[in-house]
Formats: C-alpha cells, structure tokens, sequence
C-alpha cells in the first residue's frame, strides 16, 4: 500500500531550494509544479504523511512557509458567460486566483453565446471540453432571476460538480437547477476584488470548493485509481524528455482522475500508451488516452481498480 | 449642477439594484467621465430583460493647454531652449504626440519622465505659441465614452439597443427582445425626471 500523500505549497527563495526537491524525491513523494518568479519560488509538491515534518522543518531552515494546499492535483474550468469586458478580468479572474492559491491549476473558459438570458446558449463542444476538468465554477451574475430562472440551462450537459457564484446572497443551491452548489457574494464586479467583504466571499467560496474535492477524493478512494496521477507524471517526466520542451506553466497537469499532458497527440500518444511502470504493465493497461479538447493536447483519464483488477 | 449629484440605480430587488451602481461607478471612474456626467438614473428589470439609463451631461469642459498642465520657461537664451516642466502627467502622451508632429522626434529631448527641451530661432514668440497650445479637449472624446459606457454599463446579452443624444441629454435603452415602444419613452421620461431639479 503506497504512503498517504498530502498536498502541500512551499513558497521561499530560490537560494538552496534544490534541498527541498531532493529531500522529497528522496521520501518518496512527488513535485507537481515548480514556479521560479525573479529569486523567489513556489513548488507545489504532495508529500508523504509522515514526513511532512521533515520538509517543514527544512523548509523553517531556509526561511520558507510551507502551507497545506488542497486543491493540488486537480484542473477547475472556471467559466464564465462570455470572453467580454462585462466578465472578465474581474471577479471571475479573482476566483481563478483563489482556486490556485488552494494549489489548483486552473483554466478560464469563456463561452461564446453564454451572455444573456433567452439568447444564452453554450456549446456541445464547450461541454466537452469542460467535462475534461474535475470541477467547475461557473459566474451567473448580480441578479437572483437571472441565476435562477435562466442562466442554469448554461448547466445542462455538464457532468462533473458544478459550483454556481453570483450576486445575492439569499440563493438557495436548490434554487438553481442542476448546480452542486451555490456560493453568493461573488458578482459581476467591475473592479479588482480587494475589500474585506469580497475577498471574505472569495475566502468562502474556496472552503467551499475543497469540501466537493475532498468529497470527490472520499468517493475516488472507496474505488481507487489503478495508478496515482502524480506517478504516471513521474513516469512521464523520466520517459519522454520532450516534455521539458514545453513552455506552458504546468506541462503535466494533474487531475483528480487523469493528467493533460501538454504535448501534440498525433506525435507523442503513442509514447504516452507506452509508457513502462516497474510492475511490467503500460499506461494504456489502466488509462484511456484520449486527444483532448483543449488545443491538441493528450488527455489521460485512468481507469479504476475495479475496471483494471489491480493497482500499480 | 454638482459632478454626479444624482445618482440613481432602480432595480426589483434593491440590494441587486446597489451591486449594480457599483460596476456603473466603476465604469464611470474607468472612463474618467466624472466631472462630465451631472445626473444619472438607471433602471435594471431582469424579469423584463430591460435596461434603462438616462444622463444629464454638466455644462462643456474646458479644453486643456500646454500652461494648465505644465510650465513653459526659456532655460537657456544663448542656446536657444525652452523646457516644459510637466505637472499633470496624465496628458503627457497627447503633448508629445503633438511636439513631435512639429518639431520632429529627434529635436524633443527628454532628459527624463517630465522634462521637454526644444530650441527655436525666436524663444519668446515660441514661448507664447506652446503654452497656449491645446493638448487635449476633453468635449471631442466625450460623446464615445458615453456611449462606451452605456455599452460597458449594459448586461452583455442586451443587445438591442436605443440611444439618442439631444444637447445635454443621453438617453438609452436595451434589451434582448424587441425594443417596445413604451420602454423608449419610459426612459425619455427618465431623462425629463432628471431635467426637471434644474
């Protein structure tokens, strides 16, 4: 039985942080991310249980903070009606925000036709491409008839939890049609989110999302995955060199069931499908990996115990 | 009539009414449309898919010159130098804009962020002519960032939209549906509310 692994950031200076990757790989446990800005450095890691002390204690050593951050490991679509100046950047870029300081990688979609409330429409494609994520946050607006009586058909064909944000506060989740939940306070601003009563909002919202995902964790671990996320991008790491080619932020994104990797499909799929483990089996014995929606990326959904009638 | 002396935001429910003037003052300040705007009402029906807005513009604005918002001296008689020492930084780009039409890029020397040194045959004639120089006017970009605003001020989906502007009045109106007539006189009517503290 592999060790309990829990997902953590560290944020220090860039002198000496070596130490820490090391020390990890050494315990066993996994780099997610790492994020260098100018001397400072952000790496968000999953660390075993028990060894948690040792990197914190390092971690003091090097005049670093190392806080819990549980959203590591999952990709959230934070969506919003449209690409226009009416949604973004504000509030809707605020929440993105808050999602990643929880350790969350996350991706803003804007719908083509979702503005509006008889004309709002959103695409067979767009739905897929947001089934790919684990979690989604959509942003429904200042006003309660509009997030109740409208906007949720933006809703329909979305299969994974559906976090619905808006204005009032006095919406009930059962109020919106098909959305997992509904967290007020979070409106259509038109500046940068900073008062007290916003960010508080936003504070609220992040509990609230890290209990769907810890629920979502509970769920996946009465049937657990037949490899760990995290290990399959290790493998990915080892195998395919070219991965350090790429210049996105998160080359392998990790999510709750699977990874996108960031690599052309039609070249690379069949390298991923390969991909060797110790225990003698491949990737594709206990994943599906598709062409995603997103660019022309690879996306890796794997398969559970059950299905798969082991775990690597 | 005071800057933004009513300022009005109507709505259903009234809290939704308040989030709502928020992102209109927003937009306001954003489009530095302040000190031009002397009352404002709107009135958002979610329910009807309607949005109603009516301005009552302050008198013009006066146009800025070079002297309201930098001080032109002779720095240097023998070489022939006037220097522009910038105080409102916030129409630098139109001054240069304009400078380098005249002079040529080359012949602007910027020593730093706030500073503008030309030479000129006859300094004191030159003198006269850059500090009555008009750099921006304000009343010519006006009547854009109105209806920028209204624009930005708007639910995204209404677009069906009615604007008409008589001297110091703006009135406009949008929707997702066909505009009906009584909804165009609604916010006339609007505009004549406004009118009427005068």
């Amino acid at each position: 039985m592999a060790a309990i692994l829990e997902p953590y950031i560290y944020e220090g200076g860039v002198h000496q942080h070596t130490l820490i990757t090391e020390l990890l790989e050494d315990l066993g446990g996994y780099l997610i991310q790492k994020v260098p800005a100018a001397t400072e450095v952000t790496l968000v890691m999953l660390i075993p249980r028990d060894d948690v002390h040792l990197i914190e204690a390092l971690g003091t050593k090097l005049l670093g903070k190392l806080t819990r951050a549980p959203l590591t490991g999952t990709e959230i679509a934070v969506v919003s009606p449209t690409l226009a100046s009416h949604h973004l950047p504000h509030s809707a870029c605020d929440v993105a925000e808050f999602m990643r300081r929880g350790g969350a990688n996350t991706n803003m979609i804007g719908l083509a036709r979702g503005m509006g409330r008889r004309v709002s429409l959103s695409d067979n494609y767009e739905r897929k491409l947001i089934n790919e994520h684990d979690l989604a946050v959509f942003s429904f607006g200042t006003f309660s008839d509009c997030i109740k009586n409208k906007k949720p058909k933006l809703l329909e064909g979305v299969t994974i939890p559906k976090i619905v944000t808006g204005g009032p506060l006095d919406v009930k989740t059962e109020d919106v049609e098909n959305a997992d939940l509904y967290v007020g306070g979070v409106g259509r601003v038109a500046h940068r989110m900073r008062k007290s009563g916003e960010l508080s909002a936003l504070d609220i919202l992040l509990e609230n999302v890290v209990k769907v995902v810890e629920k979502m964790r509970e769920d996946l671990a009465k049937d657990p995955l037949a490899v760990l996320p995290a290990r399959v991008m290790k493998e990915i790491h080892e195998q395919i060199p070219e991965i350090f080619d790429v210049f996105s932020p998160a080359p392998v994104t990790l999510q709750l069931d699977g990874l996108r990797v960031k690599l052309p499909y039609e070249e690379f799929h069949e390298k991923v499908e390969n991909l060797e483990f110790d225990e003698g089996v491949r990737l594709s014995d206990m994943a599906d990996v598709t062409l995603s929606k997103m660019k022309n990326y690879i996306l890796i959904k794997i398969k559970r115990e059950s299905e798969v009638g082991f775990t690597a | 009539m005071e800057a933004l002396e009513t300022f009005v935001v109507e709505s259903p429910v009234q809290s939704e009414g308040d989030a709502y003037k928020s992102i209109v003052a927003d937009i306001i300040t954003e489009l530095v449309l302040g000190g031009s705007i002397g009352r404002i009402k709107v009135i958002v029906r979610p329910e009807e898919s309607l949005y109603l807005m009516a301005v009552i513009l302050r008198g013009s604005q006066p146009r800025v010159k070079v002297s309201d918002m930098a001080s032109v001296d002779i720095s240097n008689h023998l070489k022939k130098e006037i220097t522009i020492s910038v105080e409102q930084e916030k129409y630098l780009p139109e001054l240069l804009e304009k400078l380098w039409a005249k002079y040529g890029r080359a012949k602007v020397y910027q020593p730093e962020r706030k500073t503008l040194i030309m030479t000129a045959q006859d300094v004191d004639a030159e003198k006269k002519f850059l500090a009555d120089m008009v750099v921006a006017d304000p009343q010519s970009t006006l009547q854009s960032r109105l209806v920028e605003m209204a624009i930005r001020a708007t639910p995204e989906g209404f677009r069906v939209r009615y604007h008409s502007m008589d001297g110091h009045r703006f009135v406009f109106a949008a929707s997702e549906d066909i505009l009906k007539p009584e909804w165009i006189q609604e916010a006339r009517d609007l505009a004549e509310e406004l009118m009427e503290g005068e």
